[in-house]
């Protein structure tokens, strides 16, 4: 499963959406998702990758692609080291 | 007052009240392992501060609201340090919405951080401190009798954890453990600013007779001492860090209209 795809399965689970209608364009907005929805969809990728997402970085995230994208950048970077 | 020789374990300890707590044990001779969530940096930041003071310190990610990450943290304190003198439970979070709105996601999110955390921490601490004593400090809020807005879930989550520091008091009694709850007004810290509005902020100001708002290290005094032996016959308190706003707040009131009679 690409980390995408892990992503997307922790979001889906809880912002309680479908996980075949999130696309990299969505946003948290979108699927009604509240603070707290994302805080526990940070603090659960944070622990499935063992990575950090720092507040200030998240607060750019603009859509989950945005999301995907930082995280895709922490593993590459976790992996060479 | 000396806390030399003692091992303390801060919840929370990378920032704002943790780390005053934390670096005041630090001050007094302890060694503190520094635990945080989110923020390595911080606690690493800390952790520096409290070597700069001439203590040992260790940092440890895990997220107290997580009964599987509470038991890693303390295997990994018993498994390398075999003891532990003093826990602070000081990590917090909560949701800040008005009683119709919360739901129950956010009352169980709030409560496990700031409520169910001392029950786990306590029961492995006090594992580790068995046969030789030891002091458990929780951090409370004024919210916990008084009703702020929006503030609900965590009012609650603090009363449930001076309720719970008392039982602990006389249940650890026993083991030799000393047990009590520091209670703050409004502190000055980041967190102030996500949970609080503004217009409370400013009431703080106002409503306190000792001139201005608490500040981490007013906390930070008071822990240390109910962590030194000169506090052994304090048991399943909750001391109340305000500047004497719970006490002074009709008073300052009435001064008010006065001054604007």
């Amino acid at each position: 499963m690409t980390v995408e795809d892990q992503i997307r399965e922790i979001v889906a689970r809880i912002t309680h959406v479908d996980k075949s209608i999130i696309t990299r364009e969505s946003t948290f907005k979108g699927m009604k998702a509240d603070s707290l929805d994302v805080v526990q969809a940070l603090v659960a990728v944070e622990e499935a990758f063992e990575i950090e997402i720092p507040d200030e970085e998240a607060q750019k995230f603009k859509n989950f692609g945005d999301f995907v994208s930082f995280v895709e950048k922490q593993v590459a970077q976790k992996e060479k080291v | 007052m000396s806390l030399e020789g003692k091992l303390a374990l801060v919840t929370g300890g990378g920032r704002g009240i943790g780390k005053a707590i934390a670096l005041k044990l630090a001050s007094h001779g302890a060694d503190v392992i520094v635990n945080f969530f989110r923020r390595r940096d911080a606690a690493q930041k800390t952790a520096n501060e409290i070597e700069a003071l001439g203590a040992k310190a260790e940092i440890i990610r895990a997220n107290v609201g997580d009964p599987a990450k509470i038991d890693e943290m303390f295997d990994m304190i018993g498994n390398k340090f075999g003891r532990l003198d003093i826990l602070i439970s000081n990590a917090a979070s909560g949701v800040g919405r008005p009683v119709m709105d919360l739901d129950i996601k956010a009352w169980e999110w709030t409560m496990n951080i700031n409520a169910r955390a001392l029950l786990l921490c306590a029961q492995r601490a006090a594992k580790l401190m068995d046969g030789r004593g030891g002091k458990v400090v929780s951090i409370s809020s004024l919210g916990s009798f008084l009703a702020w807005p929006t503030y609900a879930a965590v009012g609650v989550s603090k009363a449930a954890l001076e309720a719970l520091t008392r039982y602990l008091a006389i249940e650890l009694a026993p083991q030799g453990i000393c047990v009590n709850a520091v209670a703050a007004s409004a502190v000055e810290t980041e967190a102030l600013k996500f949970y609080v509005k503004e217009g409370l902020v400013k009431d703080s100001y106002h409503v306190t007779p000792a001139g201005r708002m608490v500040i981490p290290e007013d906390v930070a005094n008071v822990v240390a001492f109910l962590c030194s032996e000169e506090a052994f016959m304090i048991r399943g308190q909750t001391i109340i860090v305000d500047g004497g706003t719970s006490v002074g707040l009709l008073s300052l009131a009435g001064k008010e209209d006065n001054e604007h009679g």
